[in-house]
């Protein structure tokens, strides 16, 4: 007995070390702000064995390898300049891509040199635990321009450092199936529609006849959808502690939702529907979505999956009065570089490359929105095969403003479980919007508070 | 004479130690794996309620504050009341029909093999198909095939099931029921064939009805299997998470107040906020709530035992 | 006596039909996997739900193998499973007969430990447990896993309640005759637990089965990875193919029933009248 509790005690004492040994070698603010300094006066060594063709093995955590076109391309591009250099692809999976990745972050032990962020919660998670390098004096050594990115990286610089830098935008667009309004007799959506014009539109296509129903709109279940549509004018963020902004767009989406304009959010939920395959169905007239549905649409057509949506075509989000269209919410990836990278400089040297302008470059030609656009990169895009042809849906790709779906905020993913909370409650018409508004106001204001 | 005692104690203790030692080695090879691997971070865990961690930082020592903290988030006090709830409900019914599943497939009937594969099945489906048909059976349209039967057999309104705050938690217990008995019903079946056939034989010679027999005979047999049975049953439920997940998080993930447990409250402190010290005080909570449940059922399998 | 014959034909078939209306509400599932498998995924979820597609789709048996590298998983986790269930049936029914039948020094709070640790979530000690086994060497190694899944409290506690119900009187007669713990436990408890072993090999055999969030923290390396992982791989972020992932499915359950119905025969009256008498 004494020696298994000995043994047993051992074993405690062993975690407890390894871990508390973890601790320090990370300790959060003192060393963080330490080590750039340190790594900054050692970029003159291995930048030049990076060059020197002394061979570096790279590894970068990503999910979804078999099914993203971009990530091979980007590694031959840039291997092509550095030969010396190899990366290996670790997919940790989508679905618990930030679990996984911190599980991998957390203590000292992590070999990995470059890592995806999937979004901005997780973002603010890892930063928090001092898991990622800051990268802001490797930024201004090197002179990356951060003007390239439409002000996106503002919004994810944490206490005024950035330790992101993004490779991927998606911005949010209005999709619609050419072919219904065509049968209804109605015109297109256009570029520059007000939410009421809009409105208007998805209750002029609606068909509610039993068994041959046309859905005017889809909303799908996310909180993106309807509530981050009162961000656009730019007046409010999704961070401030006061959410009377969002009740337009709610009542707006409920009275739709009432008269069978758009699917019920209870049955949409429960059933699982994917957005795509409500799309796909050939009943859905208009669908508000980010960009990554381009690729999805198009492979899946040209699959021979979608039969009923081929003729499609996509147009900027409507816009509140008196703003200018082209406001739209953005979804951005980015690379980030751990705190215990063991390659620290080759692996900035990539992140630079991956979001600089030649990979901005390889992203558009595999069909997806680099976060650095411009309008070589736009007439890529919708040079691709399968795009739709009018100049409407490649003018649709150009932004006046964009606002990322969660700007950094240390309380983002706390905020994010009340908003979620009074989201589902409203749509399923268990409270009213006054009451929801009101719960979401304290119940932020209390996170923000604290 | 004093040194014959000592010496026969000596002896006694020395067969007591002997016997130990023989113990110990039985549990040796499962217990050393355990205790290093599992028992040491599941200690580590229950300690660092206590402390202030996010996995990466060093580890500081906040107190109860971990405590007053959860004890004052409502998610918290949702979670814990909904998961009580649940096992309260769930519990008691899996028991039972588990238990009735199993005596009737323990009968000598045609087909009995695919009987029991068949019940079984709802556990290892994947939990999506399972999820999928439930939802098909109980969708909140009016056209739902439970909805029909309340409109048209029992004149009531149609439910909302799985969208619905008040009925979400009854959603979930009916399916935990039905995807779980089966793998209940195997740990019965398993300790039905402990039972000798000379009891049953001797209590047909004193002419005891079937009743009679299960009542006398079978439940006080399996005992300990309804021992175990209860405490898995109860740790389970006390640890549901993907099922609440899959019904009421449904295509946005989204799982309000009404449908919250306690594992699902713990996974988002340690893995969207990465409070692991919350999240191991949560924890700790769980812990003694089943922990009183066996020590209580623990102290009740004895006084059986003595009886 | 033809009216308690009557009775007997009438309970009969009362029990059938109940069976049968059982075994129908549990096959919807597996019917409904199969349709779905046999879909596009577009289809998979669109209510009315078509039962009998009217273009099967037979390719998404063909597509699951070479999308993802699906036979290889597939032999981890067969190896996994074997690996762990053997372990996790000899540390554990060896380690339940000492609970069961010795007496000894911290018996009682040795169990209670045991078992009220099942109750911690795993995703409490996550992180710290991840965090030794890498310290250790052991992190993207399927090593890790097996020790993860081998050592369970589960099995103890479940071997352990099946050897409470064996008479103690068998024990102390061979007790009597002279024969050791040990040849007691292999010639004696071991043949009479066959129902229980059964039902431990099938619990481990479909746990380290269908195991998702431990190999996946675990298994980085593509070769490494198991089924299950294979199978949430084909839910991207920004689509899923449901009809991929229920052909895979149905496939990885066919080891699973053919395990359980070959147990089958083992689900017989384990004490038989000698035994007890002997």
């Amino acid at each position: 007995m004494r020696r298994k509790l000995i043994s047993s005690l051992l074993a405690c004492s062993m975690i407890i070390a390894s871990i508390t040994g973890c601790g320090k070698t990370t300790t959060a603010e003192g060393s963080s702000s330490q080590e750039p300094a340190g790594s900054a006066a050692e970029t003159g060594g291995e930048a030049g064995q990076a060059a020197s063709g002394e061979p570096v093995n790279l590894k970068w955590a990503l999910w979804d390898i078999s099914s993203t076109v971009y990530y091979q391309p980007l590694i031959d591009a840039y291997t092509a300049e550095h030969p010396n250099v190899s990366i290996e692809m670790v997919d940790l999976g989508s679905t618990d891509y930030s679990t996984v990745l911190g599980t991998q972050l957390s203590g000292s032990g992590s070999d990995f040199d470059v890592v995806t962020i999937k979004d901005v919660p997780g973002y603010v998670t890892l930063v928090n635990k001092g898991a990622l390098e800051p990268l802001d004096d490797l930024i201004s050594k090197d002179g990356v321009d951060l003007s390239l990115y439409n002000g996106v990286t503002d919004q994810v610089k944490i206490d005024g450092k950035l330790y992101e830098l993004p490779f991927r935008s998606d911005i949010w667009v209005l999709y619609y199936n050419k072919d219904i309004f065509d049968k209804a007799g109605v015109e297109y959506p256009t570029n520059d529609m007000t939410w009421d014009q809009y409105d208007a539109l998805c209750r002029k296509v609606t068909d509610t006849t039993p068994g041959s129903e046309i859905y005017g709109s889809h909303y799908h279940t996310w909180r993106s959808t309807i509530q981050l549509d009162g961000i656009l004018d730019g007046k409010n963020t999704i961070v401030d502690g006061n959410y009377d902004f969002t009740k337009p767009y709610y009542d707006m989406v409920l009275g739709q939702q009432k008269d069978g304009v758009c699917m019920d959010y209870a049955l949409l939920k429960t059933q699982g529907l994917h957005y795509s395959a409500a799309f796909a169905n050939g009943n859905v007239a208009t669908m508000n979505m980010g960009s990554w549905f381009i690729a999805t649409l198009i492979q899946k057509i040209k699959d021979g999956e979608f039969t009923d949506c081929t003729n499609w075509g996509m147009v900027k989000y409507p816009h509140a009065e008196g703003v200018e269209p082209g406001s739209t919410l953005s979804t951005i990836t980015a690379l980030a570089i751990p705190t215990t990278a063991p390659n620290k400089d080759v692996a900035w040297d990539f992140v630079k490359f991956v979001s600089g302008e030649k990979g901005a470059e390889v992203m558009a030609q595999t069909g997806n929105i680099p976060a650095m656009t411009n309008d070589k990169i736009v007439d890529i895009i919708a040079q691709m095969d399968g795009f739709p042809q009018d100049e409407n849906s490649k003018e649709a790709l150009v932004t006046s403003h964009t606002y990322l779906e969660m700007p950094a905020n240390d309380k983002s993913s706390e905020i994010e479980t009340v908003l979620n909370e009074q989201h589902d409650l409203i749509m399923n018409g268990e409270v009213s919007v006054d009451e929801a508004i009101k719960a979401m106001n304290e119940g932020v204001q209390a996170i923000i508070g604290k | 004479m004093a040194e014959e005692v000592y010496a026969l104690d000596k002896n006694m203790k020395r067969r007591q130690q002997k016997r130990n030692l023989v113990a110990y080695s039985f549990i040796a090879p499962n217990f050393l794996g355990f205790a290093i691997f599992t028992l040491g971070p599941i200690i580590l865990a229950l300690i660092m309620s206590f402390m202030e961690w996010d996995g990466s930082n060093t580890m500081k020592f906040i107190g109860l504050q971990n405590f007053t903290e959860i004890f004052s988030d409502d998610r918290f006090l949702a979670s814990l009341k909904n998961t009580i709830i649940y096992s309260i409900f769930t519990v008691p019914f899996t028991l039972v029909i588990a238990l009735a599943l199993a005596i009737l497939l323990n009968q000598k009937i045609k087909g009995r093999n695919f009987f029991r594969t068949v019940a079984f099945f709802p556990y290892v489906a994947s939990l999506v198909a399972v999820a999928a048909v439930w939802n098909m059976l109980f969708t909140p349209a009016k056209g739902g095939i439970m909805n029909q039967l309340l409109m048209n057999v029992f004149h009531v309104q149609p439910l909302k099931w799985a969208a619905a705050s008040n009925t979400v938690m009854l959603t979930i217990i009916l399916f935990s029921v039905w995807k779980n008995m089966g793998y209940y019903m195997v740990i019965y079946l398993a300790g039905l064939q402990g039972i000798s056939e000379d009891l049953y034989e001797a209590a047909a010679l004193d002419g005891a009805n079937s009743w009679r027999k299960f009542i006398h005979i079978t439940v006080p047999q399996l005992k300990p299997t309804t021992f175990f049975v209860t405490i898995m049953l109860t740790i389970n439920c006390f640890k549901v998470y993907d099922i609440v997940y899959m019904l009421a998080g449904g295509s946005n993930g989204v799982v309000n107040k009404s449908a919250m447990v306690l594992v699902y409250y713990i996974y988002e402190e340690a893995f969207r906020n990465w409070k692991l010290g919350r999240a191991s005080a949560s924890a700790l909570v769980l812990f003694a709530i089943v922990l009183t449940i066996t020590i209580v059922q623990f102290r009740g399998e004895k006084n059986y035992a003595n009886d | 006596m033809r009216s308690k014959k009557n009775n007997k034909v009438i309970g009969s078939v009362i029990v059938y039909i109940i069976l049968i209306f059982l075994a129908l509400m549990m096959l919807v599932p597996f019917a409904w996997m199969i349709s779905a498998s046999l879909k596009f995924n577009k289809d998979v979820f669109v209510i009315p739900f078509e039962w009998i597609s009217k273009e099967p789709r037979w390719k998404n048996y063909i597509d699951i193998w070479t999308k993802i590298p699906l036979a290889k998983f597939t032999l981890n986790t067969v190896k996994l499973t074997l690996i762990v269930t053997g372990l996790q049936l000899l540390t554990s029914s060896f380690a339940a007969y000492a609970f069961a039948k010795l007496q000894f020094k911290g018996k009682n709070v040795l169990f209670l430990a045991y078992v009220s640790t099942i109750a911690v979530p795993w995703q409490v000690y996550m992180v710290p447990q991840f965090m030794f086994m890498r310290k250790l060497g052991l992190a993207d190694t399927h090593l890790a896993i097996i020790i993860l899944q081998a050592f369970s409290a589960f099995g103890v506690f479940l071997m352990r309640q099946f050897y409470e119900g064996i008479p103690d009187s068998l024990c102390e007669a061979a007790r009597i005759d002279g024969m050791s713990e040990y040849k007691i436990y292999s010639t004696i408890m071991l043949p009479l637990s066959k129902p229980a072993l059964s039902t431990l090999i099938i619990f481990t055999f479909v746990n380290t089965w269908n195991d998702f969030l431990g190999p996946l923290i675990y298994l980085t390396t593509e070769s490494k990875k198991t089924l299950q992982i294979g199978l949430k791989m084909f839910i991207s972020q920004y689509s899923a193919e449901y009809g991929l992932i229920m052909a895979a499915s149905v496939l990885s359950l066919i080891p699973v029933f053919v395990v359980f119905l070959s147990l089958q025969k083992y689900f017989v009256a384990g004490i038989t009248t000698g035994s007890v008498k002997g």
